[in-house]
């Protein structure tokens, strides 16, 4: 934790708190035979703690004129966990139901989007030490929230694709920017990416050479939640007429084959409902557990107000002292 | 100046000035109070003669009445002049004592002094015994716009300045000095026969509030402390006071003298005080 302060030069002023130690700022009175009295414990503690408070608002009111902050900066941190980005389909697709049809509310059913926000809300909350990013794609593929340890801010950019989702499904974009989010070239943890999509679609030459580079480079493993809707061909099925068996009939079928051809770690879950996606996601918490070695970055965080009030705080008792304040006569 | 208003001192012991005055005395001469007989030689004063007691000599010598002469003695005031004796109207007390026992003593006909310290024993609050009321009263005037600095250590050169005889001595202190300073000084005054006046204010114990915070500072030392005051802390300084006034009157009574804790010039309870050491 280090301080900063805006205006240094004001920092000049701070040997004023040590006025309280020379001045009581009370009149004293004469008194003969001091002593004569008795020791008075409550009496001594209660002047040093005045002259304490005295102190304390003084560099209080100091400190607040300068501006003192705590300055960002980043915490090295050592936990259990890896660095995920969740990347999700904004396809139109993504707001039916597994039924594939619209939602209707009234028998409980819900979008597949909807299924994997809550589903995922839950994922993120019980990875404790996690890094995890966020981005979608759609047409073009959208950077929704860097690496990040903040859950809050994780759960709020899911929380933001209950926004209708868009247009079309252009896989290859959005795994390029999964992928740039692993900027680092030291590898802690595992790091994985969380493909959450209902449908793929034909990957061109050109990615997917750089695809493969890629996901070898960074060395990322790589997680395929199919949100498979009812009666739409899954990922293992083998076309029934071979004439059909292309990527642009089956982009599913040949998009897993794509991933099983990277030789990397990658595991696809084919969820027919929430349930089988809840156990998929159950999986992926109990196997990516390394160890993870990442800098938290903690924001700057303005102190000003806290020591106003603080000296505010004194003053008041302070002067409530001075109002009980035995006055001299004349 | 009143009868009422002045101190009525008599002497439980002798004295043995040659000069005549008010108080019993060891000198033989003009007096009224028949004291012993001598032979016609000692006193040739034939108005004198004692018939009956001549007769009675088996020597057949005249034989005279002789009678004790009335003699004076020098009265001194002693006051401590430390700071602690600058607060509230301690001064004022000071004056009007001095100028009482002044005119007190020239009223019995005695010589009055007086001897002034602080931390040492300045000239200006210095007057050998003598008969004149003019420069008491410049003192007195003096005294009541001084301002009085440090502590009475300078009390213990006073045996300096007091006569070589008995005289009555009035101490006037607040006592807020070591006891065994106290000691010192009353131990050099053996011979003389001390009156002690012990002048405390009501404000410094009896008088304090009852709640609030107290800043004090002392006059002597300059510690300074603030005191929560609360009717508990009061009981305790005024228990705190009382028995430092028994530690005081244990030193007094230890060499002989009866001393009174007086908190104004109260001359009436200074008569009575007087009046009891002699009944």
């Amino acid at each position: 934790m280090s301080l900063g302060v805006e205006s240094p030069w004001l920092l000049t002023a701070l040997p004023l708190a040590l006025l309280p130690l020379i001045n009581k700022g009370m009149r004293d009175h004469a008194h003969p035979g001091l002593l004569l009295l008795p020791s008075d414990p409550l009496s001594d503690l209660l002047s040093w703690l005045l002259r304490v408070f005295a102190m304390l608002a003084m560099a209080g009111l100091i400190s607040g004129m300068a501006g003192l902050h705590l300055q960002g900066q980043s915490v090295e941190r050592i936990g259990h966990g890896a660095e995920i980005v969740l990347l999700l389909d904004r396809s139109n697709s993504m707001d039916n139901s597994f039924a594939g049809r619209a939602p209707n509310g009234n028998n409980g059913e819900e979008s597949k989007a909807a299924a994997a926000r809550r589903l995922l809300t839950d994922f993120v909350n019980q990875r404790e030490h996690d890094l995890i990013g966020v981005a979608e794609y759609s047409t073009a593929p959208l950077y929704v929230m860097p690496m990040t340890e903040n859950k809050a801010a994780v759960k709020s950019a899911i929380a933001a694709t209950s926004t209708p989702a868009l247009a079309y499904t252009h896989v290859s974009k959005g795994l390029g920017m999964a992928l740039s989010f692993f900027q680092q070239p030291v590898v802690t943890g595992s790091r994985l990416i969380v493909l959450v999509s209902d449908g793929a679609a034909a990957i061109d030459h050109d990615s997917e050479q750089k695809l493969r580079q890629w996901f070898k480079e960074k060395q990322v493993r790589l997680y395929w939640l199919f949100l498979r809707t009812a009666n739409s061909p899954g990922i293992y099925d083998p076309p029934a007429d071979p004439r059909d068996d292309n990527a642009q009939a089956m982009p599913e079928r040949y998009l897993h084959q794509f991933f099983t051809s990277l030789n990397i770690p990658y595991q696809a879950y084919q969820a027919e409902s929430p349930d089988a996606m809840k156990q998929a996601i159950a999986d992926i918490s109990r196997l990516e557990n390394l160890p993870i070695h990442y800098f938290e970055r903690i924001p700057r965080r303005d102190l000003t107000g806290t020591c106003y009030l603080a000296s505010a705080i004194l003053l008041l008792l302070l002067l409530a002292a001075k109002g009980a304040e035995v006055k001299p006569e004349a | 100046m009143l009868e009422a208003d002045l101190l009525q001192y008599r002497l439980p012991w002798l004295s043995s000035a040659v000069y005549p005055g008010a108080h019993l005395g060891r000198m033989t001469g003009a007096g009224l109070l028949f004291k012993q007989h001598q032979p016609m030689a000692a006193s040739s004063d034939p108005r004198r003669i004692d018939l009956r007691a001549s007769v009675l000599d088996p020597f057949e010598h005249y034989r005279v009445r002789a009678y004790q002469q009335p003699s004076r003695i020098d009265v001194y005031l002693l006051a401590d002049l430390s700071a602690s004796m600058g607060h509230a109207g301690k001064q004022k007390i000071l004056g009007t004592l001095l100028r009482t026992l002044a005119r007190s003593a020239f009223g019995y006909g005695d010589r009055f002094g007086f001897i002034g310290a602080g931390e040492r024993a300045e000239p200006r609050w210095l007057l050998p015994a003598g008969m004149h009321y003019e420069p008491v009263s410049r003192v007195a005037g003096q005294l009541e716009s001084a301002r009085f600095s440090g502590t009475a250590i300078g009390l213990g050169n006073a045996p300096a300045y007091l006569p070589a005889e008995r005289a009555l001595l009035f101490l006037l202190t607040d006592g807020h000095f070591p006891l065994a300073h106290l000691q010192g000084l009353l131990a050099s005054l053996q011979m003389h026969d001390v009156v002690p006046l012990v002048l405390w204010d009501a404000s410094e114990y009896r008088r304090l509030p009852a709640w609030g915070l107290l800043p004090v500072r002392d006059l002597e030392s300059g510690v300074s402390r603030t005191l929560v005051m609360r009717p508990a802390l009061r009981e305790r300084i005024v228990y705190a006071y009382a028995q430092r006034r028994q530690d005081l009157l244990g030193t007094f009574r230890a060499f002989g003298s009866e001393p009174l804790f007086i908190e104004q010039c109260d001359i009436p309870a200074i008569n009575r005080h007087l009046h009891q050491r002699t009944a």
